[in-house]
């Protein structure tokens, strides 16, 4: 039998979607074997009524409430998941793709001597190995586990079928920490959140620009764009380079991979490096005033002509659009 | 302060991977270090010309064919430079990250002897297979906290003040020595090589560094197939086709 630990990431006491999907997901597996049990490991005090209806499947979630986990710290995260994985017996941990989890998860590794596997894609049965694009993107690379602890980290991926429906769920909370030092580092002493929009990685759509935006002013249609749509705005190396855009908005071989469904590249003409981070992006909408650019071979649909005319134009009919919704 | 620098081959962003009879063609690739390294090796090099008496060493699985790219690292001011080797035999493969995080460690541990280094700085992930995994490994097998993806560091008596870029925002993050960074974009500029650099590092020797190496790895890469990235392009004519096709027809709207 398998036993399966998801960790539900929180901040601010806020639990993460990109957790409960990888929650989700896992339940979908579990469903398919039929061998599997599910628990769930919180860290940190959270209001558990945000997670009404959002959780399918039947599982615990253990809920470790101290104080001093409301902010994430590596080494007392490490231990609490550690310590309920080997007292729970369980077989496979997994994690949602995030900066939290990626200073965490190797080191567990190392720790519990379990396989870390990332990846996008989740084979089935016993050897359940992952696949990801290596090599620019241009390369898909699967990996086998060799030990018998897994740890997962799950990236996002737009073709992910989910596992809709509420299941039974039981919070357990579970006991603090025993820990003698007061700081155990290294310490998260702040954290400095961005005002507005999503996180890049993390919006449902995304707007990008690149070289052919010609500045840092242009942007602003960006940020039109992404704002009437929900969405983020996203760079590639050249703009950041050229300083219009900060570096967390930055896509591609030196920045962020990222699957949203829907992806506008603007202005940007499609090198390798950029398409290295939009692997797995849903559908891909170029514009682009050069009809030869690359991006064209990787979009689903184009628009040649000059950002600073489509852009303006497309943002008036969205407005109209959105007001008849 | 003695800082160790932990750096990677990979094939070149830019150069083609190719695919050849079932297998991985790196004929055309042309070999660099790897990109987020050098992030890494100049804020050690920084660290030196802050901090009198620091000494950089680099620690690179390199084959003798890549010395050069190991010299560069001297030139960009590095003390010494070592090539690692298993003298278990084999090649390493770049895919499994824990065992090249052991003989980095072992590397590590034997060169420094009684001392462990103050700190030890990496890229936060290699451009060819970014597991993002060695940094972290390296910093729980040699006994140290580790920081990965760091994008400024700042030093206060005792303590490493860092910030790192999370979702929708940075974390302030202090840290005692020792310590394991790794390095994100954004760190710091890296400096061009000068001609006469580059002239003072051809005169020192890359060291090689033996590590006994029998364990299994941790992950095996079971297959590895070129993607066809290509989709047809369906162009619309004007704004209000995109709109309509966006909405009606793939309901994203």
């Amino acid at each position: 039998m398998n036993k399966f630990l998801v960790f539900l990431e929180q901040r601010e006491g806020i639990v993460k979607p990109s957790s409960i999907s990888v929650w989700n997901r896992v339940q979908g597996l579990a469903a398919l074997d039929g061998n599997s049990v599910v628990s769930g490991i919180l860290a940190g005090p959270v209001e558990i009524g945000q997670l009404d209806g959002a959780l399918g499947g039947d599982g615990v979630i253990y809920h470790a409430k101290e104080d001093g986990l409301r902010v994430y710290n590596q080494e007392r995260y490490s231990r609490v998941i550690a310590d309920l994985f080997e007292r729970e017996a369980c077989t496979a941990l997994f994690f949602a793709d995030t900066a939290m989890t990626r200073d965490m998860a190797p080191r567990l590794s190392v720790r519990m001597q379990a396989s870390l596997l990332n990846g996008n894609a989740l084979g089935e049965g016993d050897a359940a190995g992952v696949s990801r694009r290596v090599y620019s993107a241009s390369f898909l690379a699967s990996f086998v586990p060799t030990r018998k602890l897994r740890i997962y980290i799950l990236s996002s991926s737009v073709r992910v079928v989910e596992f809709p429906d509420g299941g039974r769920i039981n919070f357990i909370d579970i006991e603090p920490l025993q820990s003698t030092l007061k700081d155990l580092f290294p310490v998260v002493r702040r954290i400095i959140m961005g005002e507005g929009p999503p996180d890049v990685a993390e919006a449902r759509i995304v707007v990008a620009g690149g070289r052919g935006m010609g500045g840092v002013e242009s942007f602003a249609l960006l940020e039109q764009t992404a704002s009437l749509l929900g969405g983020a705005v996203g760079a590639s190396r050249t703009a950041v380079d050229a300083g219009w855009r900060p570096h967390a908005e930055q896509i591609g071989q030196t920045g962020k991979t990222v699957a949203p469904v829907l992806y506008f590249a603007c202005g940007i003409s499609g090198a390798v490096q950029h398409l290295a981070g939009i692997g797995s992006a849903g559908v891909v909408v170029a514009i682009n005033s050069d009809r030869d650019a690359p991006i064209f071979n990787v979009a689903d649909y184009g628009l040649v002509g000059d950002v600073h005319i489509v852009l303006p134009k497309l943002i008036d009919l969205l407005k109209e659009f959105l007001k008849k919704q | 302060m003695n800082i160790a620098v932990c750096v990677c081959l990979v094939p070149d962003t830019a150069s083609v991977v190719g695919y050849l009879d079932g297998a991985v063609d790196y004929s055309r690739v042309n070999v660099v270090m790897n990109h987020y390294d050098e992030y890494a090796l100049e804020e050690a090099v920084r660290l030196k010309e802050r901090v009198e008496g620091s000494v950089v060493t680099v620690f690179s699985f390199a084959p003798d064919s890549a010395r050069e790219v190991l010299r560069k690292a001297l030139a960009m001011g590095a003390d010494r430079a070592f090539r690692v080797s298993c003298s278990g035999g084999g090649d390493l493969s770049p895919t499994e990250p824990f065992l090249t995080a052991l003989g980095l460690s072992r590397a590590i541990a034997a060169f420094y002897a009684d001392r462990l280094p103050d700190l030890v700085f990496c890229g936060k992930q290699s451009t060819d297979f970014q597991s993002a995994q060695v940094p972290s490994m390296l910093g729980e097998l040699l006994g140290m906290a580790s920081v990965s993806g760091i994008t400024s560091l700042q030093i206060t008596g005792d303590l490493l003040r860092v910030e790192r870029e999370i979702e929708g925002g940075i974390e302030a993050i202090e840290v005692t020595f020792p310590a394991v960074l790794s390095a994100e974009k954004g760190l710091n500029e890296p400096r061009n090589t000068s001609i006469r650099a580059v002239m003072e590092a051809r005169k020192k020797t890359v060291g090689l560094l033996e590590v006994s190496l029998h364990e299994e790895p941790f992950v095996v890469m079971s297959g590895i197939e070129p993607l066809e990235r290509k989709k047809i392009c369906c162009f619309v004519p004007d704004e209000h086709e995109l709109l309509r096709v966006l909405s009606y027809e793939c309901n994203l709207l």
